[in-house]
């Protein structure tokens, strides 16, 4: 920091004083002097960067052409490059296409219902729900901020199939309810349900924001021409909370897209794999050691992350 | 621009695995000699990790060993168990290893693959004095390289009044007896499962392999694995006949085994020795008599599972001698009957069991008689990948009725793709 005035000072004078010297190479160093400030001031965050992020990111990339396992940890260097060989094993792989299948199970039926669940309930809040807005808004948001722990305790118990609250209320009705989380065709739902409930707090208090900017004027002028509640729902607020639905499935879509928490806690990826997300492979295959197969596959994750990004951003984003 | 800045991280990719292709894996392998440890007392600073209760415990009970070895310090990190594996890895990849570790059994096959845990010094430890199944895990390419701490197995835990209602007062001693004391505990006692067997999941193995294994089939060997074998298959499908026959809870939520086998729910189950306090707590007074712990059951030979910890001395270490002193202070029987009494670990040396605090109780001596038998998986650093994928073909079996054979074969096939990792 002490060194940027003590660095420009000098070149203001250089140029000054020797009228002789070619203007070029004076201005070139007065370019050079300003980029080295420039580097100085931010190279605290650069070498953080470049030390615990770059390297490590690119050293993942080399790892997953190796085939580096756990047991070459005291010799990390002597392994054997495999080129992509990591990665055709892995669509091969029958654990990893049932976690692909049911990632994007999750994410496919997850993020819409996260959004229709938080837009109807900022909706509602906008609306309607005045006089309690803020104890809404507070008992909404409180599961985004409890520990996933406590959250799977609770829907442990509610989804008992003996002694819990959900087959109890439906044994009121006469209903016999189904083991949720040991049913292999029901345990992915359940985690779908819960993660939905979870996580629309969150974007609950961003699509309020965004609502509560839409001009009070455009809704009085549909209603002089005659608008229907659901017409201007559908005509005028839609479209105008495009760039927060847009931010919302973008950032719903990513963190469903990384599925671990939920099944890790409450499952264990069971049963029979029904609820084995990628994520849950990967850590799966790093806890086995096979380190270069684990790379590769978290390559693949974070490209697909890539493409639905660019997905929503084509299908949501600004139109001309 | 953007075109030569391409070039230039493909050029550095390409470096990379230049360089990276020019040390390729070595072959090596193979059996390793171990160096002798020198005579005398210990000196030095002794470092020494270890997990759960017995991390907890150990510095305080060093310190007799301390007394006789006046130069020496032992130092002991407690560490969770949960962040164990990877503390342990990472030393090793920094090579900033204490001297001593607690390893699990299952772990062995991977760390002293990578070259970083000293071979056994034979002329300090003698492999005799220990359990043979207990010795087997310590052995990696025929090289032992540590020494059973602790051990653990399973047997069969059975309510005594649901048996005899059963017909069976004296427990199961063969598969058919098994078979029918669950049937009859059902039918005749009024249980709503009669054997608790885990339907897949996490250490479902641990279950299944002792029937494979009393049934004589030989699983897996260093550099072999054979599960699609007719033992197997045969264990495997009486096994899935406990489920089919609606004797085991394919669904039994998490911790509803204890309350259940105290009420008589759950007539039977197969567990470790840690599950003799649990009923007894949960049983409250006098809970003790109303239950029994019986010997796997037979059908060529009675086998359970070996379980447990092993102390390992590091390469890297730099008190070697001094490690492998304190592991064989740890290692003598009445070192081995004390720890025993401080936190209920079983001893590794066959010769503790003559003292009375084991003998005296008669369910303690029977995980004494099991252990003499009981086997583990062979190390290998592939193991718990492979016990993953059975683990997961039982639950199949279980679960969805999976035929047996075809579970043996899926279990192989898996199996060999992961290979041995050698």
């Amino acid at each position: 920091m002490a060194g940027a005035p003590a660095a420009t000072a000098p070149a203001r004078p250089a140029g000054a004083t020797s009228p002789v010297r070619p203007a070029g190479s004076v201005r070139r160093r007065q370019r050079l002097r300003r980029a080295l400030t420039g580097w100085a001031f931010s190279a605290p965050f650069t070498v953080l960067f470049v030390v615990f992020m770059a390297l490590p990111v690119m050293a993942s990339l080399v790892m997953s052409f190796t085939d580096l396992r756990s047991t070459d940890l005291r010799n990390p260097l002597a392994v054997n490059v495999v080129g992509i060989d990591n990665y055709i094993r892995l669509f091969s792989d029958d654990l990893f296409l049932r976690s692909s299948v049911n990632t994007l199970v999750f994410v496919v039926v997850g993020v819409p219902l996260t959004m229709v669940l938080a837009l109807a309930a900022a909706t509602a809040l906008n609306s309607g729900l005045v006089r309690f807005r803020a104890l809404f808004r507070v008992g909404f948001y409180l599961p985004v901020v409890t520990s996933i722990v406590a959250i799977a305790v609770v829907w442990r118990f509610l989804l008992d199939p003996e002694i819990g609250l959900v087959n109890n209320l439906l044994r009121l009705v006469g209903i016999d309810g189904p083991s949720w989380l040991f049913d292999s065709r029901l345990a992915l739902p359940s985690l779908i349900v819960m993660a939905a409930w979870r996580n629309f707090g969150f974007l609950m208090v961003i699509f309020l924001a965004g609502l509560q900017a839409v001009p009070a004027d455009l809704y009085e002028a549909a209603t002089l021409d005659g608008a229907t509640r659901w017409q201007q729902f559908r005509n005028v607020t839609l479209p105008m909370l495009r760039p927060t639905l847009l931010f919302g499935g973008v950032v719903t879509g990513i963190g469903y897209l990384q599925l671990f928490e939920e099944p890790f806690v409450m499952t264990q990826g069971g049963p029979l794999s029904s609820t084995l997300s990628v994520s849950f492979h990967i850590y799966n295959q790093f806890g086995f050691g096979n380190y270069g197969y684990a790379a590769a596959a978290s390559y693949v994750l974070f490209l697909a992350i890539v493409a639905l990004s660019v997905v929503q951003f084509r299908l949501l984003g600004e139109r001309n | 621009m953007r075109s030569r800045r391409l070039a230039a991280a493909a050029g550095v990719v390409l470096a990379a695995s230049v360089a990276l292709a020019g040390c390729g894996r070595d072959s090596g392998g193979g059996q390793e000699e171990a160096k002798s440890v020198g005579a005398g007392k210990a000196s030095g600073d002794i470092t020494v990790w270890a997990m759960g209760s017995e991390g907890e415990k150990l510095a305080e009970f060093a310190k007799e060993f301390s007394t006789a070895n006046p130069d020496a310090k032992v130092s002991v990190t407690a560490v969770p168990w949960d962040a164990a594996h990877q503390k342990i890895a990472s030393a090793i990849a920094a090579k900033q290893t204490p001297d001593v570790s607690m390893i699990g059994t299952t772990w062995q096959g991977e760390f002293a693959k990578t070259g970083a845990l000293d071979p056994t010094p034979s002329d300090l430890i003698k492999k005799d004095e220990f359990f043979p199944g207990a010795w087997d895990t310590t052995i990696v390419d025929s090289t032992s390289y540590g020494v059973p701490w602790y051990v653990e197995t399973r047997l069969i835990y059975y309510r005594k009044d649901l048996a005899a209602k059963a017909g069976f007062p004296d427990g199961p001693k063969t598969w058919d007896d098994l078979k029918a004391m669950a049937k009859g505990m059902k039918e005749k006692a009024g249980a709503k499962w009669g054997l608790n067997l885990q339907p897949g999941k996490t250490g479902s193995w641990q279950s299944v392999l002792p029937f494979a294994w009393s049934n004589g089939a030989d699983v897996a060997s260093a550099d072999k694995l054979s599960f699609d074998t007719p033992e197997m298959t045969e264990a495997l499908a009486y096994y899935q006949s406990f489920f089919t026959e609606g004797l085991s809870p394919t669904a039994l939520p998490d911790g509803s085994l204890e309350p259940g086998f105290v009420k008589g729910e759950i007539g039977a189950f197969i567990s470790g020795p840690w599950h003799m306090g649990i009923v007894e707590e949960q049983g409250g007074a006098g809970f003790k008599d109303k239950y029994a712990v019986a010997q796997m059951p037979t059908k060529k030979s009675s086998t359970s599972f070996i379980g447990g910890s092993n102390l390992a001395v590091f390469k890297d270490a730099k008190n070697r001698d001094g490690g492998w002193k304190f592991v064989q202070w740890l290692s003598k029987p009445e070192v081995q009957v004390k720890w025993y009494q401080a936190v209920k670990d079983l001893p590794a040396v066959q010769s503790a069991w003559t003292d009375p605090a084991l003998t005296g109780d008669t369910f303690l001596a029977a995980f004494g008689q099991q252990l003499k038998s009981a086997k583990a998986p062979p190390s290998i650093p592939t193991w718990e990948q492979i016990a993953a994928a059975f683990d997961l073909e039982v639950e199949k079996l279980c679960k969805q009725n999976a035929d047996a054979s075809a579970t043996a074969k899926a279990i192989q096939e898996k199996a060999s793709a992961i290979g041995t990792g050698s």
